[in-house]
């Protein structure tokens, strides 16, 4: 870890690499997952693989909740005989109340400089800001850098199905409907506001191609990842496409954690990128 | 009498809060917030519409008295501070961690202190929603902040008026939460277009009028035993009987059903609620009750049969919110949802015929549906008088039938909406279309858009021969299968699955991933296990699904895409 004075900290719906996380000292606060009275800690007691498997057969299907200001100013606590200060980089205000909870915990924390970053956004967007901190001198500059990049991040989702996006209420009810007993899928774009659902489509193939046609207007990229819930097959084969028509860009593919798996169901496929 | 009872209460009203009041006060916030749990999270839209703070504000209070349930302390700065600290580990949703700053500033307001004067109270409920604004980066009104420091305002005024009392201050905090979180439409608009109160407002509120019910019934406590106020009433004594006058919900529904016991079914409702009316036949019964818990009688009631003509009221509120009941899932949990309007302002109507298909078309958006198909055709008026008769000002017009094209072409004309005429030739077309829209874009956006996805499905439908003849170059006899590819013959055989079979050859599968199969209304169930199977073996990549579209004329109609 590099001896930068401050750290970063996040939470457990950015998708951050392992390898990240240990390169650069990153710190994942946990959110939660509640299958009826049962509450989990996002990958802390319950692996992303053991979450789909107890989705599959619930019959209720769960709910989940952004991690308390204590737990995030524990957080900060443990932290503060080690740096001068912490960037804190979560999940978007547009989706979770996460952020809310780390300005309170961060505001009881006194003789620590805690700056909380809004990233407007969902999964890997949020681990490449971590990247972009962790890479930066000072903490002045990991909170300019990180801020001149909360506003590029962009998110495209292909949900295999809507049921449970349509359950845990996410997107603004008006803007998609419920599919009916027909399987539809649906393309879901994250922009820094509020989830918006793009195209409905029945079939995988057609979505995927859509997703790229999407990605592809808002070329050049500076981060480019592909996140997927139990389709690493699919997130492979969109890598494939990609490096051969963005030689030398980087590819980070990553797996949707259980509190956004909760949302996106299973056979997610998202491209997640970070313009220039 | 009355001067009696006034008597009575100057002397043993409670003048101060001490811990164990105060404690008291909390368990019984929490269980009324506990019984009116569903009844927050059902007016949940803002900021995220998830339907959970009411459980989110449950389980913040919960974690906040976690702490003080075995606490004998009479400080009541001891009995604050363990609930801010509570409140804070466990906040959850953005109104939980709101709840914590409330709590916290609570705390800090009563540092120190034994007990609380009437003065002392408002206070620090005032304290309490100034933090809670603090905490906040960007505050919003007609949200729980505005109904706290309503709270505190009104608190403030009982407190400075003669004679004030502890319940004097506690009861015109609870009112003015009323008062507050109905007027929360007037703020925020995603409210008023849903037509709902704000919900982590209400929650606010429960939790006061269970501070209410607490300090009133202690000071009912301390008359009957005649001494000063000692120890609390445990929480589940707080009195959680629903008030004559209010506080319900005028919960109306028709319910379809078989053998159903007439008699049975009201005292089962009767027990749900007051006002109950239950009439009907054992297969058509019609129900009429005022509950505080309109999910747990229709929940009951689809158990029963379907429900149709669902109407909920709530008869505390100004206006009336009517709710749209879906028939409840496999769970059990009712989907209750606020009839809402589309923001674009764009309806749509579509031709179809059959039960299956006019279910599929109605779950995809689908707001006027017209009856018709291939032997009944709909006049031009059938469909203008559907176009008519939506709220919209644009619609969106599916014909799905090459034979009805022509009559809704006219419907534009005739109509006074901006109509918008998509000219598909069969139901495949139409789902293709319907699936395409999209409620944030324009009628024109969307005319373009559906137009297109029409273009990326097939069409075969496949009916029998009425009779000898040549059609489009293929000779047929009577009671041949034939199949048409987009409107037009183009294979004839002795069964559904070689039949099939041609004509998905005929359109090359390779570019193709999922074949739709609507069952049609005289196709058995054998004759369709056949065809998907045949389907299946030629064309194993094809994912196949089935739906029951219960279509008359053709025994099945598939869409290739």
């Amino acid at each position: 870890m590099p001896k930068s004075g401050f750290r970063v900290v996040t939470d457990s719906t950015a998708d951050l690499p392992r390898a990240w996380a240990e390169k650069y000292g990153i710190e994942t606060v946990p959110l939660k997952v509640l299958f009826g009275n049962e509450s989990f800690r996002d990958r802390v007691d319950l692996t992303d693989d053991e979450f789909y498997a107890r989705l599959g057969r619930a019959e209720k299907l769960p709910t989940t909740s952004a991690p308390s200001p204590g737990e995030f100013a524990e957080m900060y606590e443990k932290l503060r005989p080690e740096c001068e200060g912490v960037i804190s980089i979560h999940l978007g205000s547009n989706v979770s109340a996460t952020v809310e909870a780390a300005r309170v915990g961060a505001s009881s924390v006194e003789g620590l400089r805690v700056e909380v970053i809004d990233s407007k956004s969902v999964t890997m967007p949020i681990a490449f800001l971590c990247k972009v901190a962790a890479e930066s001198p000072t903490l002045d500059e990991a909170v300019k850098r990180v801020n001149e990049r909360v506003d590029k991040c962009r998110v495209f989702a292909l949900l295999d199905t809507l049921k449970y996006v349509s359950m845990g209420g996410r997107i603004g009810r008006a803007s998609y409907l419920i599919g009916s007993m027909l399987d539809v899928k649906a393309i879901l774009r994250v922009a820094g506001g509020p989830v918006e659902s793009v195209d409905r489509i029945r079939t995988r193939g057609k979505g995927i191609a859509l997703t790229l046609d999407h990605f592809r207007k808002d070329l050049p990229v500076e981060y480019l990842g592909i996140v997927h819930a139990q389709v690493p097959e699919d997130a492979e084969a969109v890598r494939q496409t990609l490096v051969k028509e963005l030689p030398g860009q980087e590819i980070e593919i990553g797996e949707i954690g259980a509190v956004l798996g909760t949302h996106t169901g299973p056979r997610a496929l998202a491209v997640v990128y970070i313009r220039k | 009498m009355k001067s009696a009872a006034a008597a009575a209460r100057k002397v043993v009203t409670p003048n101060v809060v001490d811990g164990q009041l105060f404690k008291a006060a909390l368990l019984g916030g929490q269980s009324w917030l506990a019984a009116n749990q569903e009844e927050v999270n059902r007016l949940n839209v803002f900021p995220v519409p998830d339907g959970d703070t009411g459980t989110n504000m449950l389980l913040t209070l919960q974690s906040a008295v976690e702490d003080i349930r075995e606490s004998e302390a009479r400080e009541i700065s001891k009995i604050a501070a363990l609930a801010a600290h509570g409140s804070l580990m466990g906040a959850r949703g953005n109104s939980g961690v709101i709840l914590s700053q409330i709590f916290r500033g609570f705390a800090k307001a009563v540092q120190g202190k034994d007990v609380l004067t009437p003065q002392e109270l408002a206070g620090a409920l005032e304290e309490a929603a100034n933090a809670a604004y603090r905490a906040v980066i960007k505050p919003t009104e007609g949200t729980i902040l505005t109904v706290a420091r309503e709270t505190g305002k009104a608190a403030r005024l009982a407190a400075d008026e003669p004679n004030s009392n502890v319940i004097s201050v506690v009861k015109a905090a609870a009112r003015a939460a009323k008062i507050a979180t109905d007027n929360t439409p007037t703020q925020l608009a995603i409210l008023r277009e849903a037509g709902v109160v704000d919900a982590g407002g209400y929650g606010l509120q429960m939790m006061l009028e269970g501070f209410l019910k607490t300090v009133e019934e202690s000071e009912e406590a301390a008359r009957v035993i005649g001494t000063s106020v000692r120890g609390p009433r445990p929480a589940a004594q707080v009195n959680l009987e629903l008030p004559e006058e209010g506080w319900g919900y005028c919960t109306e529904f028709l319910i379809e059903g078989r053998g159903m016991v007439v008699e049975k079914v009201r005292e089962d409702i009767a027990a749900m609620g007051n006002s109950a009316l239950v009439v009907g036949e054992p297969d058509l019964i019609r129900v009429h009750v005022h509950t505080n818990e309109p999910t747990k009688v229709l929940a009951y009631a689809s158990s029963i049969g379907n429900l149709t003509k669902t109407k909920v009221d709530d008869m505390s509120k100004q206006h009336r919110v009517i709710l749209e009941a879906e028939v409840p899932g496999a769970n059990g949990q009712s989907a209750l949802q606020p009839l809402e309007l589309r923001p674009n302002g764009v309806g749509m109507v579509a031709v179809v015929a059959g039960s299956g298909l006019s279910e599929i078309f109605r779950g995809l958006g689908v707001d006027g549906l017209v009856e018709g198909g291939q032997t009944m055709n709909p006049s031009t008026k059938d469909m203008l008088d559907a176009v008519d008769s939506l709220p919209y000002d644009e619609v969106l017009l599916l014909p799905n039938n090459a034979n009805v094209i022509l009559a809704a072409r006219q419907v534009p004309e005739l109509s006074k909406k901006k109509v918008h005429m998509l000219p598909t030739r069969t139901v495949p077309q139409g789902i293709a279309a319907v699936v395409a829209f999209n409620a944030s874009r324009t009628g024109d956006e969307n005319e373009v858009a559906m137009n297109d996805a029409t273009r990326g499905v097939q069409t075969i439908e496949v009916t029998h021969a009425v009779r000898d003849s040549k059609v489009d170059g293929i000779r047929v006899k009577k009671g041949d299968v034939i199949a048409l590819i987009n409107d037009k013959l183009t294979h004839r055989g002795d069964d559904y699955g070689s039949v099939v079979s041609l004509a998905l050859k005929e359109l090359g599968t390779d570019d193709y991933e999922l074949v739709t199969i609507y069952k049609g209304k005289d196709a058995r169930d054998g004759e369709l296990k056949s065809l998907t199977e045949s389907i299946e073996k030629d064309y194993p990549k094809l994912e196949v699904e089935v739906l029951d579209g219960g279509q008359q004329h053709y025994p099945f109609i598939l869409s290739v895409e």
